[in-house]
């Protein structure tokens, strides 16, 4: 049964006298218990859509489509219901740990400060975070709440953000880009964090990275973006070991280990859209169709693909 | 045998009781990229700032084209500078941010190269093409581009100087995997046609076995040992 149901979502910033397109109708489902990914490179509207499912875009975006969590739709909810779901049912991990927290207060303060605002006593609340934060890898706890988030490293940091988004158990929990910036010994630490979070606790999880090793251990389904739109979305290990759309096989001949090989050219404008498939002009396999037609999603064995040639693999 | 274009010997850092590395010796020739592979806060960007002088080192000597940087006086390290570059792991706070792309470009031509407006221009445009920006990234400000965009104008910035050397301190660490691939091809083309040297620091060492010749593995504040990476024969 899918626990969110992402339906024609369609995010739009004015921009002077001009339109920014960062996410056109977009549509997936998350299934109960399942850590569903979005990969794409940055600015083709990944964190666009982890922050429109909580409604924290800026009040200029112009949304339209719809997003059901348990069926019920969350754009139509008043702000006082949608205070109820946010950190409790849907929580987010944002992007940039260090960014997150507050430099100028202790950890305990700030871990304290989640269940303050829910009228939850402290006491209670510090404990069952301790325990969360003994589970989720962290050594000496105590120790740590005592301390600036400056002299936690990158990965503790990390830690102590996924303990206080899961502070309340929510149904879903979002975690933004987290591991960017991180050396390979606390991305390694991430990878144990995501699957003891999925294993142990049997959490449904959004995770939006451009990390693909991450997202291939880590993820059960992957939607790949680009410029604003849904390409390819199947099983992890189908879209990651034999991709079907020619970007996802750039991304995958990118990584280092499979040749370091650079995509040609850059992303469209998403003030002004190219006509036809908006990868065709960095195509390796576009023909006179890709530059007339905007290619539609269409069910391939299984899976999703956006693309006139679908075969051609 | 020509002197290689930077040698580093010795070299020592501590800052108070805490000492950073000792004893880190490498030497880097024309047209080579050396990898500096550590853990993070081993001291590889430290190096790389005694490098190019914005930290001092405690001990050692770093010879540029033989001579040692630290016994230098003020006036003809300064001379010397423009050809050592450093690009910088965070592309957000590379550039001024109140200046647009094109201006950003050509500061270091206007301070440097005593070139009119009109050939500083065009050196600018050169650079900008050099270094695959198109017209419309160079009207914009730093806020409005992407991280790989930035670093492509802090790569242009750097070659109008016509550098020696380029120490690049974590440089795609921030970037996409394939916008990454863009931004290490880009600097493999720049060393193919200018014979520019790189110490490239990372703590990737899947990327560093990509693009490097040599491999400087830094561990327990020193250097424990240097691979020759079997990538063909260098510039």
């Amino acid at each position: 049964m899918s626990l969110l149901e992402i339906r024609d979502l369609s995010v739009e910033f004015p921009a002077g006298e001009n339109t920014v397109k960062a996410v056109s109708h977009v549509f997936f489902n998350v299934r109960e218990g399942e850590t569903f990914g979005i990969i794409g490179e940055s600015g083709s509207g990944k964190s666009v859509i982890g922050l429109a499912l909580l409604r924290l875009l800026p009040a200029n975006a112009n949304i339209s489509g719809a997003v059901l969590f348990h069926g019920q739709d969350l754009f139509s909810l008043r702000p006082s219901e949608l205070r109820k779901i946010r950190g409790k049912c849907i929580s987010l991990m944002p992007q940039n740990p260090a960014g997150a927290l507050n430099p100028v207060l202790k950890n305990r303060l700030q871990i304290e400060e989640v269940f303050e605002e829910r009228g939850i006593d402290k006491k209670e609340g510090m404990k069952k975070s301790l325990r969360l934060m003994k589970k989720l890898l962290l050594k000496d706890p105590e120790k740590l709440c005592d301390l600036y988030p400056h002299q936690l490293s990158g990965g503790m940091r990390q830690r102590l953000v996924a303990c206080m988004s899961l502070s309340f158990e929510p149904e879903l929990l979002i975690a933004d880009e987290p591991t960017k910036g991180l050396d390979p010994e606390a991305k390694e630490g991430a990878v144990e964090l995501f699957t003891k979070i999925k294993k142990e606790y049997g959490k449904t999880m959004l995770l939006i990275t451009h990390d693909l090793d991450l997202a291939l251990e880590v993820c059960d389904r992957i939607a790949v973006m680009y410029a604003g739109e849904i390409v390819e979305l199947d099983k992890a290990s189908k879209v990651l070991g034999t991709p079907l759309h020619p970007y996802t096989k750039g991304l995958v001949r990118a990584q280092p280990r499979n040749g370091l090989v650079p995509l040609s050219g850059q992303s469209p404008s998403r003030i002004s859209l190219p006509e036809g498939c908006l990868f065709h002009e960095r195509c390796r396999y576009s023909g006179i169709e890709c530059f007339r037609k905007h290619p539609e999603m269409k069910n391939h064995k299984g899976g999703w693909i956006r693309c006139h040639f679908q075969s051609l693999q | 045998m020509s002197l290689p274009v930077l040698a580093v010997n010795e070299l020592a850092m501590s800052f108070g009781t805490l000492e950073v590395f000792r004893n880190v010796s490498f030497s880097v020739s024309r047209g080579e990229t050396v990898g500096l592979f550590g853990k993070s806060g081993s001291g590889k960007t430290t190096i790389g700032k005694c490098i190019v002088g914005l930290e001092r080192p405690t001990g050692g000597e770093i010879r540029v084209q033989g001579e040692n940087i630290l016994n230098m006086g003020k006036k003809e390290f300064r001379k010397l500078r423009p050809k050592i570059q450093m690009i910088f792991q965070h592309p957000e706070t590379s550039l001024d941010p109140r200046m647009k792309a094109f201006e950003n470009l050509i500061e270091p031509l206007k301070l440097h190269s005593g070139l009119k407006q009109e050939a500083l221009l065009k050196r600018g445009e050169e650079l900008a093409e050099l270094t695959g920006l198109r017209p419309e990234h160079l009207a914009r400000y730093p806020v409005q581009l992407s991280g790989g965009e930035i670093q492509r104008i802090v790569l242009a910035r750097i070659m109008a100087l016509s550098p020696d050397f380029i120490v690049a301190d974590e440089p795609t660490s921030m970037l996409d995997v394939s916008v990454q691939a863009q931004i290490l091809r880009l600097m493999q083309k720049l060393q193919r046609e200018t014979g520019v040297s790189y110490l490239l620091i990372s703590h990737d060492l899947e990327v560093l076995k990509k693009v490097c010749h040599r491999i400087a593995y830094l561990d327990n504040g020193t250097i424990t040992s240097i691979e020759n990476i079997n990538r063909g024969v260098k510039i």
